[in-house]
């Protein structure tokens, strides 16, 4: 039987771990060994935005040890990702330019947006238990050191994330500038802590209740493991535990918190901090039940290269969850969901129809489905520029799951929909190749089809309900049954080919199947 | 029965102090030399052995007391003695022993000696004319060239004797008339051997000489313008232990190296003289070494009777001596067999030395050559000279292995011996870890990883001895042989941390000190203790070398108070007492002394009915728990399990080499009239050897016997 090996490490705020995992055919992912070693990012980035030559040298002689363990386990592949510490140091590049060329590690920035969805990819690797949870309301809280994210699932789908700055590390650092003690600490974390949460309250969850919190942190969730005697599947802590947790943390010391605990003794403080955040957030949402099942980004990460080379398939469909959100955002700025759903319906037949032509995959018929999805947010805004409002709506909204990168050609292809297209051409100074050439490529074409399928239904009154498209002799024959009058459409249509025609120098031709 | 509270159960009426545990552990191997149905050269071995562990009692126990006292450290252990009051006690019974080691050489051991067929000179005076030519003509020839006489007058000091090196001191007078009375020393050469074979005679026995004597014949050669006035071996003990004894409070460490800073060498703890040695000589070397009367041993007899090991190595006496044990194959893991292949088949356990250590080596063997090994992990902490595991490990690294080796540096006395083969083994191209800041590493375990068609698949050995080839034929140790899943990934978490990474989320079946272990005995004692409260079955046995943590001992209190029995197998210090009125009645102790060092640590809970089995690196010491690296690993497999408990019962059925913990303190062979005789190492002996035969048995029906050509 054959089997893959793969390290997966993850340079975090205050730990550096590296993660052996080793899938096998028969739909198997086992973790094999896990280093962790702490090396605390963070609270310089945080306050000072570098790193220090001490902490890169920190990082490098760790990343050669890593790599020696490798070899240990002779892995198939590894991947290397950084989070927010790395992304808050201003130097980053040059850091990470640094790190390749003495480890030939290179490590990889991912957005906020990106690293929650490899961590609620990490929960999901749990499966059934997973899956079990989240039939009911749901909230996945990803406490992390720079901020946390709250992700609302309601029926099995994934409803609306955000993220707020209140990461466990960050915290540690405001109370040490506020010289807050140790008896302080409780009551300063939840007020700030409280503060936040009113105003995602309002906004965001309004009367939902949540049954359940699934809380993913290094904090609380050893001690929860411990506790439920080692099995991971069975760590679910009540609100009374959250009182013996504190009660515990209030009246020992820290070498014994750290003891009853089972966490290092620096951690303990961040313990503190987790457990109170996480309390706060399970009141807030009026939950009863927390699962902590232990997962890391490292597990993520797994499950992300196991789909990958095609080892593992998950059972939770997540592309499903991104349109989810997406449709959340839209809804949120007043969006028609029949119009979107319409428009999707059209984008997403022309793009299929047009696969020989434009050469892109299963991610950019996302980006496509997404910006449909999104197409008018900024009316909520403007009904005069609403390109430019919704590119600024798309650009300040996380969607789970995309890089900043990918919400950008989200962004633009809603804004070119409506705005004029802005050409990058060959240049002097430039030349032309320069940075973003695919991306701007792929809005082009994604804008091209986008703008045509906008245009049969101009009238938003979804005139068009079967269209057939298919690609004959140079041109793109679109086939649509309708009783009614489409001169509007027919109008538009002509227009928006004109650009469609620019960028595939294919024809589209309308053509109506009138049944009477 | 009403409980008493722990606070009662820690009062220092309860506990033995460890030190005057170990003088009388001291003593039962002293027994094993006086009892006179063990071979006689045996018996010289034994009382040899008491003298080096007094040795190294000295200069690492007492050299440590001492510090405390010098110190003013007024702190109570366990037993609630004082340092001071320790020492004086300590001094009293070394004196005991000590007496009763000579008695047992001058009226038991050397005149059996003389009967059974070898004569030891005493005195020189006492050889014939041609052996005096002989001995003469030896000490030119060999001696005389190693000897470096030292005097001592006004402008030359008192000379720096050596730690635990044998002298001849002398009073000297120059040969003019109205000289003074001058003293000289002479080292006895440690490279020279102590026995000295004399030419054997036709019809008589063998006789051997020991080479002080032979100096001191030949002394006013050295001297050539003096006349000895007199001359006399003595011997001392320093306080050499420059390294502060692990288990005393840190708070003195700062104190006591400032102690060590004014000497300029360590003080001197212990002056060993001949019985009958010059007034004069004892005075002028009691006041060089300033020592106080209560540590000069006047010895009645050969100083240092470690010399009698020399004398167990003298050719011939085979009839006096006990038959050469021969470790025997285990039956799992036949010479030859692909060792990972069988650990597939099940967990094998090894009782080494009844079965022998070769698999052990074997194994690390293997894996430096197969193919399929990836890494090899090992701990290493105290090594045979020429170690074929060392070997191994070199030629791993060189066949492209990843081989990590922790070696414990620290390892007490072999400091040197450690490095020689730490600085081989990186040359190979082993990572090497020279130990842990603060922490010994005692544990023992192996790790070695191959990527199989199936995936990545672990083998795991752990051990209760060392990874020594040597001393495994000595003692008494546990090893099992694993391929567990989840033993693998704990075995890698426990590499992990020893290279300084952090403890992984959870444990699945180890439990490592200095983190969890104490913890995990204390729960384990606890859990028979409440289910003998709740009137379910509970029991504890256990076997280790020493016992004498606190909370161990208090918590194996509330436990028998509770109503558990508990038996305790333990060779060393023990500091618990039995026969306390509702405190440790339901506990028996008792103490193995036999031709094998009881070595093994195996514990045994009856959890109502649903018995656990551990085995570990660690005793039931604070320095164990709390400062050491050490592993507790289950027994899980029920036919090992049984094979364990099958270890204890015997050894608890002991009616020969096993000595009993009284009430008072004191230890008593078992009363073994009316009983059986059962000696647990010979009974082990024998099933190893049954069981290796029942195996080779069963393994000739596979293999055919072609007949050889006829020779004529």
């Amino acid at each position: 039987m054959s089997f893959k090996t793969f390290a997966a490490i993850s340079v975090g705020s205050f730990e550096l771990t590296m993660k052996i995992f080793e899938f096998s055919g028969k739909n198997t992912m086992r973790e094999i060994d896990c280093l962790s070693q702490r090396l605390d990012l963070g609270s310089e980035t945080y306050a000072t935005g570098k790193m220090s030559r001490e902490k890169i040298d920190e990082l490098c002689r760790t990343l050669l040890d890593y790599k020696e363990v490798m070899k240990t386990y002779k892995v198939d592949a590894f991947r290397a990702y950084g989070t927010s510490a790395l992304r808050e140091t201003k130097n980053t590049l040059i850091v990470l330019d640094q790190i390749a060329q003495r480890t030939g590690i290179e490590i990889k920035i991912l957005s906020n947006s990106e690293q929650r969805f490899l961590d609620y990819k990490s929960v999901a690797s749990k499966g059934e238990s997973f899956r079990r949870i989240i039939e009911e309301k749901t909230a996945i809280v990803d406490v992390s050191n720079g901020s946390i994210q709250l992700s609302l699932f309601d029926n099995d789908a994934l409803m609306s994330t955000q993220n707020l700055r209140l990461g466990v590390l960050r915290l540690q650092e405001m109370l040490t500038h506020l010289n807050a003690g140790r008896d302080q600490m409780e009551a300063l974390v939840d007020e700030l802590a409280n503060a936040q949460l009113a105003t995602y309250k309002k906004l965001y969850l309004k009367d939902r209740e949540i049954q359940n919190i699934i809380i993913m942190d290094d904090y609380i969730s050893p001690w929860a493991i411990r506790r439920a005697g080692n099995d991971p599947d069975k760590s679910t802590i009540g609100l009374e535990d959250f009182d013996s947790l504190m009660t515990l943390l209030r009246s020992s010391g820290s070498m014994a918190a750290a003891k009853a605990l089972g966490v290092a003794e620096e951690k303990v403080p961040l313990v503190l901090i987790s457990a109170v955040l996480t309390r706060r957030i399970a009141k807030v949402m009026g939950a009863k039940k927390v699962w902590a099942p232990g997962v890391t980004l490292c597990d993520g990460m797994a499950y992300e290269y196991a789909e990958e080379i095609k080892m593992f398939r998950g059972e939770h469909d997540f592309e499903r969850d991104i349109i989810a959100c997406a449709g959340g955002i839209s809804k949120r700025y007043m969006g028609s969901r029949k119009r979107a759903e319409t428009l999707e319906y059209l984008a997403i037949t022309i793009f299929d129809s047009m696969k020989k032509i434009h050469g892109m995959g299963k991610r950019e018929r996302l980006y496509l489905q997404i910006a449909a999805l999104l197409h008018d947010c900024g009316k909520y805004v403007s009904l005069v520029d609403v390109g430019e409002t919704s590119y600024d709506i798309i650009m300040a909204t996380e969607i789970i799951g995309l890089s900043h990168a990918e919400r950008e050609i989200v962004a633009s292809v809603v804004r070119y929909n409506h705005s004029d297209f802005t050409y990058y051409g060959y240049n002097e100074s430039r030349g032309s190749d320069f940075a973003g050439k695919e991306s701007y490529l792929t809005i082009a074409k994604l804008t091209a089809i986008l703008r045509l399928a906008n245009s049969l239904d101009r009238s938003h009154k979804q005139k068009l309900r079967g269209l057939k498209a298919q690609l004959l002799e140079g041109e793109l024959r679109l086939m649509i049954d309708t009783q009614e009058d489409i001169t509007l459409e027919k109008g538009f249509f002509d227009t928006s080919s004109e650009f469609f025609q620019e960028v595939y120098s294919v024809v589209p031709v309308l053509k109506t199947n009138k049944k009477f | 029965m009403a409980e008493k509270s722990n606070v009662v159960m820690k009062d220092a009426k309860y506990f033995e102090n460890r030190e005057l545990s170990w003088i009388l552990f001291d003593h039962r191997i002293l027994g094993e030399a006086r009892d006179r149905s063990n071979p006689l050269f045996e018996r010289l071995k034994f009382l040899s052995i008491t003298a080096s562990n007094l040795d190294e009692f000295f200069m690492v126990r007492v050299a440590s007391i001492k510090d405390m006292v010098n110190a003013g450290y007024t702190k109570k252990d366990i037993a609630g003695m004082t340092p001071k009051t320790q020492l004086a006690a300590i001094g009293r019974a070394t004196h005991e022993l000590v007496d009763l080691q000579y008695s047992t050489w001058g009226r038991s051991l050397n005149p059996q000696l003389l009967k059974d067929g070898l004569h030891i000179i005493a005195h020189h005076e006492d050889l014939d004319k041609e052996e005096e030519a002989f001995v003469d003509h030896y000490f030119q020839e060999n001696v005389y060239p190693v000897l470096t006489p030292m005097a001592v007058d006004s402008s030359r000091p008192f000379p720096l004797i050596r730690n635990k090196t044998l002298n001849i001191g002398a009073m000297v007078r120059k040969k003019k008339k109205g000289s003074e009375l001058e003293f000289v020393t002479v080292q006895v050469p440690s490279v020279l051997n102590r026995v000295v074979e004399l030419p054997i005679k036709e019809g008589e026995i063998k006789r051997v000489i020991l080479l002080e004597e032979i100096i001191e014949r030949n002394i006013s050669k050295l001297f050539l313008n003096y006349t000895i006035v007199c001359a006399h071996p003595f011997r001392i003990m320093r306080n050499a232990d420059l390294t502060i004894e692990e288990d005393e409070a840190e708070d003195l460490l700062k104190e006591i190296e400032k102690q060590i800073k004014k000497r300029q060498w360590g003080e001197c703890i212990r002056l060993e003289v001949e019985q009958g040695m010059d007034k004069d000589l004892l005075a002028f070397l009691k006041k060089e070494l300033s020592i106080a009367d209560a540590y000069v041993y006047e010895i009645d007899g050969p100083l240092d009777l470690t010399v009698l090991m020399k004398l167990y190595g003298l050719d011939g006496f085979e009839d006096f001596k006990a038959p050469k044990h021969e470790p025997k194959p285990v039956p799992e893991l036949p010479a030859g067999c692909n060792i990972f292949e069988q650990i597939r088949k099940g967990d094998v356990l090894m009782q080494h030395p009844y079965q022998s250590f070769e698999p052990v080596v074997d194994f690390i063997r293997q894996a430096a050559v197969d193919p399929k090994v990836l890494a090899i992990k090992q701990t290493l902490y105290r090594v045979s000279g020429n170690s074929p595991i060392i070997a191994a490990l070199a030629q791993a690294a060189e066949n492209g292995k990843q081989v990590t080796v922790l070696v414990e540096l620290k390892a007490r006395f072999d400091e040197e011996n450690n490095i020689v083969w730490a600085r081989k083994l990186e040359k190979a191209g082993c990572h090497v870890i020279y130990g842990l800041l603060g922490l010994k590493t005692h544990s023992k375990i192996t790790l070695v990883v191959r990527r199989e068609e199936n995936g990545i698949q672990r083998y795991v050995h752990l051990g209760t001895g060392n990874y020594n080839d040597a001393t495994a034929k000595l003692y008494t140790d546990v090893g099992l042989l694993t391929c567990s899943e989840t033993v693998g990934e704990d075995a890698t978490a426990v590499f992990n941390m020893l290279s300084g990474y952090s403890e992984p989320l959870f444990w699945n079946k180890l439990s490592l000190a200095p983190l969890w272990l104490k913890d995990r005995f204390l729960f384990l004692i606890e859990r028979e203790k409440k289910y003998a409260l709740e009137g379910r079955k509970a029991r504890i046995i256990a076997k280790m070398n020493s016992l004498c943590d606190p909370d161990v001992i208090v918590a194996l209190y509330e436990a028998s108070a509770a109503g558990v029995k508990i038996d305790l197998i333990v060779r060393g210090i023990c500091c618990l007492r039995v026969g306390i009125p509702g405190v440790s009645e339901n506990i028996t102790v008792r103490s193995i002394v036999g031709n094998f060092l009881e070595h093994a640590r195996i514990f045994y809970f009856e959890n109502d009915e649903h018995p656990e089995v551990y085995c570990s690196s660690a005793d039931w010491m604070p320095r164990n728990l709390e400062r050491r690296v050490e592993i507790l690993f289950p027994i899980d497999q029920p036919q090992l399990k049984e094979e364990l408990r099958h270890v204890l019962d015997v050894q608890l059925a002991d009616t020969v080499k096993a000595c009993i913990l009284k009430p008072d303190g004191t230890y008593e062979k078992v009363d073994g009239r009316g009983k059986k005789a059962v000696l647990a190492q010979d009974v082990f002996c024998k099933e190893a050897a049954k069981k290796a035969k029942v195996a080779k048995t069963a393994g000739e029906s596979r293999t055919f016997k072609p007949k050889m050509a006829p020779t004529n």
